[in-house]
């Protein structure tokens, strides 16, 4: 198939009239021959065929055309333009009105989706925000029904654990609890009712925050370790809450491949993931979740309720604040100090000390998806 | 409708309803009917009162000035903004100061209209937007064509009143259909038009009510179609809520509704596609700091193009130019 393109280089214009069709529309056309003719703001242009073919127009006499667009198609023969025919559906007509709906911001969509919420009920005159899908996971927290599963029984003598979020981070430290001989996970929890019921390699969703509290006092569970990867401020909101209601967060989940240091300084609530490395020197405060391949020099001095990606290296000496959120694959300069709150993005490599409050953003796309030619195999940068 | 038939039929029904109603311009007349196409049909339905004129910019506007003040209403078509400079001897010393020099005795209401502004890679002397050194021109109106306002509402206004226009038609209006709003909404979003009495009211927009807000946007032209788009993806994707103000007079302008909007939001960001220092949008800066000291809860921010010559390579042009990104990006860390 080849498109039939006006030939015209006049910049005043961006359509043109399409006054005649010389050639007739599913019509046999030789190369050279004048298909149609167009006026454009300067003068009627002849258009010819690029090649032999079976002729497809695609505007009608009389129409205002694109000039940049093909006016009409080539096709080497009958059945090749039936086909493109058969599947060219009509254009959709354009209108500045989307259609009427929910309007909602994609936070509140986002936070919608996590609680499985239905958005029927909200009021479709105004545009819907966060803070009106949280009103509405309050006003449903109330209507919580009483009938939930209770945490597992464990053998006596070990630590009963109760993991907060029912994420895959959950799966990743039931993973590595797995071949503990003192420790348990005996239930999740999670603010999301959808998931509540459910079952997580055998450990059971048992409900919300509010169920931990209860259950403490029951005496169910020993202590908390918060498995949530994607929120910082998450992972901070519910240590805090553990903090305040005296719920101790266990020791440190640590996967066996880890190299330590023989003078690591760690706090508690950690779960460290495969193959880590912490160098000499290195200290750890409480709640971070560090994913596989991290690599963390010498002296280094890490906060709390940081969350990291995979592959992230830092050189000697670096400070990492409070609840830091690392993407995949970042590399970080000695002596470096990266303040609270601070996104990095997956890649990055800091060379300077990030104050608080920032984020370290890169140039997205930097590498070039082109379709593969047939027989290239090489993975090499020119192929 | 798309803006440029609005704009054609607004000089039509200019043509019907106002015997003392001239058009005049270079190339105006069928079959060409103008650059931009927005004359076609008038000199073939009004024979002799739409005339292609010389090409001399200083001729048609001084022409345009003497019909004014034997009584005629002319309407100037000059077909690029950036040829502004060779009548800008007529505009300054004549037009603009013939009623005052002869005591009020005379008026010189002329209207001149002019395509401006890049995003086609015309290059350097066909792709500026040089109305801001006409802001400030004593008894000059300049004024912006908006999607949001039909021209022929304008036009009745310019007729109406005694004062010589510069009425601004950024070229990437012309194919766009217009938006005005309906019901007190603009698409989907809640929308007013709001204005002091004796200029034309401006459109305040945003995607939740205005008391939610927390920046003010300023823009005109084309660089008001692409604020829309910025505050309604701001507002849909990371819930930076900013109400957009178009306004159609550049100047004099009226502060009411920007004042107002910038009180309530605490954070003012204008966007203009001039190129950048001595703008539009530091005079309105500089009021609204003055008018507002300590209540904004930063600086006000002046949104332009490099101060550079317009490259007329695609790629180079929309770097140099303003865009979608640096709009949304100014707004974003004036807002939060």
């Amino acid at each position: 198939m080849k498109p039939v393109i006006v030939p015209t280089t006049d910049v005043n214009s961006e359509t043109g009239i399409l006054v005649q069709w010389r050639a007739e529309n599913r019509s046999a056309v030789r190369r050279g021959q004048i298909v149609a003719e167009i006026e454009t703001s300067k003068a009627v242009v002849e258009v010819e065929a690029p090649e032999d073919g079976w002729l497809l127009q695609a505007a009608d006499q009389g129409a205002e055309v694109r000039l940049q667009e093909p006016i009409a198609h080539i096709f080497p023969d009958e059945t090749a333009l039936a086909a493109f025919a058969a599947q060219a559906a009509p254009r959709p007509p354009q209108t500045d009105n989307r259609p009427p709906g929910l309007r909602i911001t994609d936070k509140a969509r986002r936070l919608a989706e996590q609680h499985g919420l239905d958005l029927a009920a909200l009021d479709r005159g105004r545009l819907i925000t966060q803070k009106d899908i949280e009103a509405l996971i309050a006003k449903l927290r109330v209507q919580t029904p009483a009938d939930l599963p209770p945490p597992l029984k464990a053998k006596p003598g070990m630590e009963r654990v109760v993991l907060v979020g029912a994420g895959m981070g959950a799966e990743q430290a039931l993973d590595i609890m797995g071949g503990e001989p003192q420790r348990q996970a005996v239930a999740i929890i999670d603010d999301n009712p959808e998931l509540w019921g459910r079952t997580i390699l055998g450990v059971p969703v048992i409900g919300g925050a509010d169920r931990l509290a209860v259950l403490h006092r029951e005496d169910a569970f020993d202590s908390v370790l918060i498995v949530i990867g994607g929120s910082v401020e998450a992972r901070a909101k519910f240590r805090r809450l553990c903090q305040q209601r005296g719920i101790p967060l266990t020791g440190n989940v640590i996967d066996p491949t880890a190299k330590l240091p023989r003078d690591f300084q760690i706090g508690r609530g950690n779960m460290i993931c495969g193959f880590c490395y912490f160098g000499t020197g290195t200290r750890v405060g409480d709640n971070n979740v560090i994913s596989a391949h991290n690599s963390f020099d010498h002296h280094n001095v890490l906060g709390c309720d940081i969350a990291t990606g995979p592959g992230c290296m830092t050189s000697g000496r670096v400070r990492i604040g409070d609840r830091v959120r690392m993407g995949t694959g970042i590399f970080i300069e000695p002596d470096v100090v990266i303040g609270d709150d601070v996104v990095i993005a997956s890649g990055a490599v800091v060379v300077r000390s990030i104050p608080s409050g920032h984020a370290v953003k890169t140039k997205a796309g930097s590498s070039v998806v082109v379709p593969r030619r047939p027989g290239v195999e090489r993975t090499g940068g020119q192929s | 409708m798309n803006f440029a038939r609005a704009l054609g039929a607004t000089l039509r029904h200019c043509l019907e309803s106002d015997p003392r109603v001239i058009v005049l311009g270079e190339d105006i007349a069928d079959p060409y009917g103008g650059a931009f196409k927005v004359t076609r049909g008038l000199s073939t339905d009004f024979p002799g009162r739409v005339r292609n004129t010389p090409v001399s910019e200083a001729a048609i506007v001084g022409l345009a000035g003497g019909l004014a003040l034997s009584g005629f209403r002319p309407i100037v078509e000059i077909m690029f903004g950036d040829f502004l400079g060779l009548a800008f001897d007529q505009i300054l010393n004549h037009i603009a100061k013939f009623q005052a020099m002869y005591a009020g005795q005379v008026a010189c209401p002329v209207i001149i209209r002019t395509p401006s502004g890049g995003g086609r890679s015309y290059g350097p002397t066909h792709s500026q937007s040089l109305e801001k050194h006409f802001l400030g021109i004593p008894n000059l109106v300049v004024a912006a064509a908006s999607l949001y306002c039909w021209p022929q509402d304008l036009f009745d206004r310019f007729l109406a009143q005694e004062l010589p226009v510069l009425f601004i038609e950024h070229k990437l209006l012309y194919p766009l259909e217009m938006r005005v709003p309906e019901d007190g909404q603009l698409g989907d979003l809640p929308a007013v038009m709001e204005g002091s009495p004796g200029f034309p009211p401006a459109l305040c927009v945003a995607a939740v009510p205005r008391a939610e807000c927390a920046a003010t946007v300023v823009a005109y032209g084309f660089a008001a179609v692409m604020a829309l788009k910025v505050v309604e993806s701001l507002a849909m994707e990371e819930e930076i809520f900013a109400e957009l103000i178009v306004p159609i007079q550049l100047a004099p302008f009226d502060y009411a509704p920007v004042l107002a909007s910038a009180a309530r939001t605490g954070a003012l960001i204008t966007v203009e596609e001039s190129v950048g220092g001595w703008a539009w949008g530091t005079e309105i800066a500089l009021e609204c700091n003055r008018a507002l000291f300590g209540q904004l809860r930063r600086p006000p921010r002046v949104v332009t193009s490099e101060r550079d010559i317009i490259p007329a390579a695609r790629a180079l042009e929309s770097e140099m130019l303003i865009n979608e990104n640096k709009i949304r990006q100014a707004i974003r860390e004036t807002a939060t």
